[in-house]
Formats: C-alpha cells, structure tokens, sequence
C-alpha cells in the first residue's frame, strides 16, 4: 500500500513540475504555428513542433499507462509521404495532434490542483505521523489549551503519531484516487479517439472480410475436387460396370434382350447426371482455374469465343483463388454480352497488376454499346465483384463500344 | 493391344483394366502419377497409353503434361488423353505437332463401349479422336466464319463427324446415310472451306482441325 501510494504521489508530483512547461510549450507551438500558418514555411515548422508534442505526449502515455497498468497505444495514422509539406498539413488535419496539445495545456491547471491537494495533504499526514522528531524544535507558546497539550508534551505529540497513522488510509485513498482521476482525464485526451476507432475497426473488418472470402473460394476449390475425385469418378466407375454388362447382356443371346435396353437406358442416365455436373462444376469454379491460373483460363475463354480477342496480362503471377475466378467470371461473362447483345467483332482485354495491390481488369469491345447496368447479368456481376471488395463501372453508350472496368484488392 | 494407363483414382483404374482386359486387350502398366507415366511408356513402349489430365504430385494438369514430354520424346507414340472436362485448348496442344495418334475424349466416353474401343484402335492406329463437347467447342469458336457459315445443317453434321476422326463408314453409320452421299457432302465440305481434297482420313482430320483451330 505504502508503495502504491509513493507512486501514487509521485505522479501528482511529477505532474506539478511537467505541467507549466507543457503548457508553455503547447502555448509556443500554437501561437508559432499560428503565426507560421501564414507563410509557406508553415506546414514543415508545425510537422517538427508536432514531432516534439508528441515526444511529450509519449511520455505523458507512460505516465498515465504506468500508473494505470495498461499500455496505451499512439494514436497516430501512419503516413507514407516524405513531402514535408504534405505531411505538416496532414498531421494538422489528425485529430490526435490536437487532442495532443489539448493534454498539454490542461495539464498545467490539473496538475496544480491535484499538487495541491493531493501533495499538501499527504505532507501534513506524514508530518503528524513523525510529529515527536520535529515539533520539539518549533516552539509553538501561544495554542489553545487541548492544542497544547498535544503539540508540547511528549505523550502529546506521540498522540499525534497515532492520529496521523489513523488518518493514513483516507490520505492514501484521496492521494491515489487524485493521480488516477488525472491519468484518466490524460487517456481520454491521449488515447485513441472516435476517429481511430473506427479506422482500426474498418481494417479490422476489411482483414476478416477478405479471410472470408479466401476460405470461401478455397472451399468452392475444395468442392470442385471433391466432385471430380467423387460423385463424377464413381458415376463414370458405374457406367464402366454398365457398359461391360450390356456386352455381355448382347454376347448371352436373344432371351436376355429385355433387360439389356433397361441396361443401356441406365447407362444413359449417368451419362445425363455426369454432363449435369460438369456444368456445375464449371458455375462453381472453373477446372482450368485449377489446373492453370487466371492468364491460360482467359486465354481459354478468348479462344473459345468467336470473335477476335486481344488479350493483355503479363506478369499478374499468383493471384488468390477468390480473385482468380473473381475475374474469370467478369470476362466470361462480359464476353458472353459483348457476343450476344452487342455484336462485337473485336474485344480487348487488359489485366494489370498494379504495385499498389490491386488487379485491374479492362474490357473493350466494339460492338453497339447500350447495355444497360442495371440489367439482371451485370447487377449480378456487380454484386459478385463487389463481394470481393472490388469495384465495376460499365460504360455503354447507344452505338458502342461498351467498356467494362473492374478492379480488385489483391495484396499478397 | 498392349496399353499403358495412367489414372490417380483407384476406382476408375481397375474399371478401364477390368473394361480393357475383358475386351480382350493387355495392360502392361497402371499407374497413378505423372513422372511413373512416362517411366512406364519408356519401358514398355506400348502400343496405347491412357491418361488421365489430372496426376499427383500437383493434381492440376500433370497428366497431360506428360503425355507432350512423351510425344517429343517419341513423337509417334499413340496417346489417348481421358478427362472430367474437356477443353479447346488443350485439344489444341494436343493436335500440335501433327503427328495424329492422339487422342481426347471425356470420361464419359468410355461408357458408350462400343465407340470406345472404336476410338482406342483409331488412336492406336495413327488416328484421331476427338470429343464431340471439344468439336462443339471449336464449332461455337467459329460460328461466324465465312466458310462455315456456308455450310448446310447435314454438311455441319458431317463435319462435326469428321472433326471427331470418324472414318467414312464410321460416319455413314453415326449419320445413317449412305456411303455415296457422305462422300458428296465430304467433297462438298472441303471445297467450302477451301482444304485439299484427301482420301486419307488421317490427314483429312488433320486438316479440318487445324481449319477449326486456326
């Protein structure tokens, strides 16, 4: 208890000597940048002035965190830019940086009042605790007579010791409570505000969004290889079965004829549910995805449609299976419109990886154009890129060409 | 006919043995990876082999990899590519050296027995097989081409025969039409799409899939 209070009074201490010169320092800054703000070396001096401020609210995070017993994080965004510039006007626009400079001016008042409070009251405690060592040598004749007695004889002044131990606890309570009070109002100014909130929060969900969308498109991965390892191998081992007994049905003779046509009918019908789940495996994810990654299934798609079509997506190299048929879906599906509804004889598609971390797809046509985007295909394509935090637009004009961007977060 | 096959599923393995075996072929190997393909066709040197697209180690299309690194080996080596799904261009790849002996059908296939075997002697022979979804795919490629728009329904038909290796007779069968008027629409085909007329069925093939391909 007795250490806990030491720490305690320390920070009100402390408190008390930091506090004038935050407060002439946040008092300097604001008026300097004040007066800065009006010429052009404004931003750089205020980017080093924050720089300072934020040393100090550091410090003030490790004084409040130490007495809390909880880290507090800066609050800051992080910024790539090295323009000084730049950055000075960004880190004016933060929120942190004032909310900075706020702590450092009020620590000033805050610290006095908890200084004098908390400070004075634990120095009369401990004084009267240790009142037989010292009161000997101050002679105090003129006190009312119950005074008196305490503070001149020494039976007094041990009387004195047993108050103050008595009073120890509340002194205790109150000194604590004062530098706790004061570490909260610092976290309030110092720790994460509204706006860092929701910023981590939005990144928070971003990362679980996109971990839901790669264990979706790994398990789409998984039922595709399931089927063809499974219900497609067992079908075709079944129909195997069939057709061996139909040849010996037709080698046994003419008396087992009925029961040969229900053989051949059988077989039939697993060659039906075998092409039914080929289609179906394709909706779900496309084997040459699989098997060959984005740029050979495009190249696939683009030979395999009639009309000519110019295909650019160097060095995309491995992509996330989400986006991989993210994108396949998008071409073949804007190929398919482009060759039904627009008439096209050429179409150009452009897939660049840029090194910002997207992938962005580009596709051209030169077909009639007036398709409209709000149909029941490209709202669907929309909804499925924009699933995968992606982004669509289409332009259609009547008479063409229809162009179709989209683009996809794609960090490896 | 001595084959080799390879085929990562179990189940599927011993059908094509038990299917082959009891249609009076001999399998000399079964196996189920890629690089043991190509071991396997080295010792044995047969007379067919059957692969399947997807192999371990990498389950993607080690199969069919294997099947091009044994035609550059052995450029002759009858190869009959089986699949869960067929696509234009690994037909494509397939039919690139121009060597024939190939062939690419879907699993399915195998069922309808009797055009099976018709196509593993085909293959064997220097021929060619190819799958009527990979022929659909070609023809929806091409479906506003100048030659193949001239063509009649019945004329497509045959060249949808044609583009899969039937023989002549194979198609007077497939069409029921007889062997005179097959011919007139075969002549007719190729004049259409401007091809050197051929008596041989191998390079007629050849011919009209490279058209189809181009």
């Amino acid at each position: 208890m007795i250490s806990r209070a030491a720490r305690a009074l320390a920070h009100l201490l402390a408190a008390v000597v930091l506090g004038p010169a935050t407060f002439m320092w946040a008092l300097f800054t604001t008026l300097a940048s004040g007066l800065l703000s009006f010429t052009y070396l404004g931003p750089p001096a205020f980017l080093a002035a924050t720089w300072v401020s934020r040393r100090i609210a550091h410090l003030e995070r490790w004084r409040a965190g130490g007495l809390l017993g909880t880290a507090i994080p800066d609050p800051y965004e992080s910024s790539a830019r090295r323009n000084p510039w730049v950055r000075g006007r960004a880190v004016a626009r933060e929120p942190a940086t004032w909310r900075d400079l706020a702590w450092l001016m009020l620590l000033f008042p805050l610290g006095i009042a908890g200084g004098a409070v908390g400070v004075l009251v634990a120095v009369v405690d401990l004084a009267t605790i240790v009142a037989p060592v010292w009161l000997w040598a101050v002679p105090n004749p003129h006190l009312p007579p119950v005074v008196d007695t305490l503070f001149n004889t020494v039976a007094g002044r041990f009387g004195l010791t047993v108050l103050g131990v008595l009073l120890a606890p509340p002194v205790f309570w109150l000194v604590r409570t004062l530098a706790k009070m004061q570490a909260e109002i610092a976290v309030r100014f110092l720790g994460e505000g509204p706006r860092q909130r929701l910023a981590q929060r939005a990144a928070e969900l971003t990362l679980t969004r996109r971990r839901v969308i790669d264990a979706q498109a790994a398990e789409l991965q998984r039922i595709e290889r399931d089927l063809h390892d499974g219900a497609q191998a067992r079908i075709v081992a079944a129909g195997m079965t069939l057709a061996l007994a139909e040849r010996k049905l037709r080698n046994g003779g003419p008396q087992v004829d009925p029961a040969r046509e229900d053989v051949r009918t059988a077989r039939r019908q697993l060659d039906d549910a075998l092409a039914e789940l080929r289609r179906l495996v394709r909706g779900i994810y496309p084997p040459i995805l699989t098997d060959r990654g984005l740029a050979a299934a495009l190249a696939a798609l683009a030979g395999d449609a009639p009309l000519t079509v110019v295909i650019r997506a160097d060095d995309i190299g491995e992509l996330a299976p989400a986006v991989e048929s993210g994108a396949y879906f998008v071409v073949a599906e804007t190929l398919a419109n482009a060759i039904k509804h627009a008439e096209a004889s050429e179409c150009l598609i452009d897939v660049i990886r840029r090194p910002d971390g997207f992938l962005r797809l580009e596709i051209r046509d030169d077909g009639r154009g007036g398709a409209d985007p709000s149909g029941s295909g490209l709202e669907g394509l929309r909804r499925r890129v924009e699933a995968l935090d992606g982004k669509m637009t289409i332009t259609s004009p009547p008479g063409g060409p229809t162009t179709v961007h989209a683009e996809f977060p794609c960090a490896s | 006919m001595r084959i080799v096959i390879a085929e990562d599923l179990l189940l599927l393995r011993d059908g094509l043995i038990r299917l082959l075996t009891d249609t009076g072929h001999t399998v000399v190997a079964a196996v189920d990876n890629a690089p043991e393909l190509e071991q396997a066709v080295l010792e044995h040197r047969p007379e067919l082999s059957i692969v399947d697209v997807r192999l371990p180690p990498g389950f993607r299309d080690e199969g069919l990899r294997a099947a091009l690194s044994v035609r550059k080996r052995d450029p002759k080596a009858p190869i009959l590519i089986l699949s869960q799904y067929v696509e234009r261009t690994y037909a494509a790849e397939l039919l690139a050296d121009g060597n024939g002996a190939i062939g690419y059908l879907l699993k399915d296939r195998v069922t309808a027995l009797d055009d099976f075997l018709d196509a593993i002697e085909r293959v064997a022979a220097g021929g060619t097989a190819m799958d009527p979804e990979v022929v659909r795919q070609l023809f929806a490629r091409n479906n506003r081409d100048q030659g193949i728009t001239t063509l009649t329904a019945r004329e497509r038909e045959v060249l949808a025969c044609v583009a899969q290796g039937l023989s002549n007779s194979a198609i007077c069968a497939e069409l029921v039409l007889a062997p005179a008027s097959v011919e007139k629409h075969i002549t007719n085909i190729l004049t259409k799409l401007d091809l050197p007329p051929a008596d041989d069925t191998h390079r007629r093939v050849r011919a009209v899939l490279a058209y189809l391909n181009h």
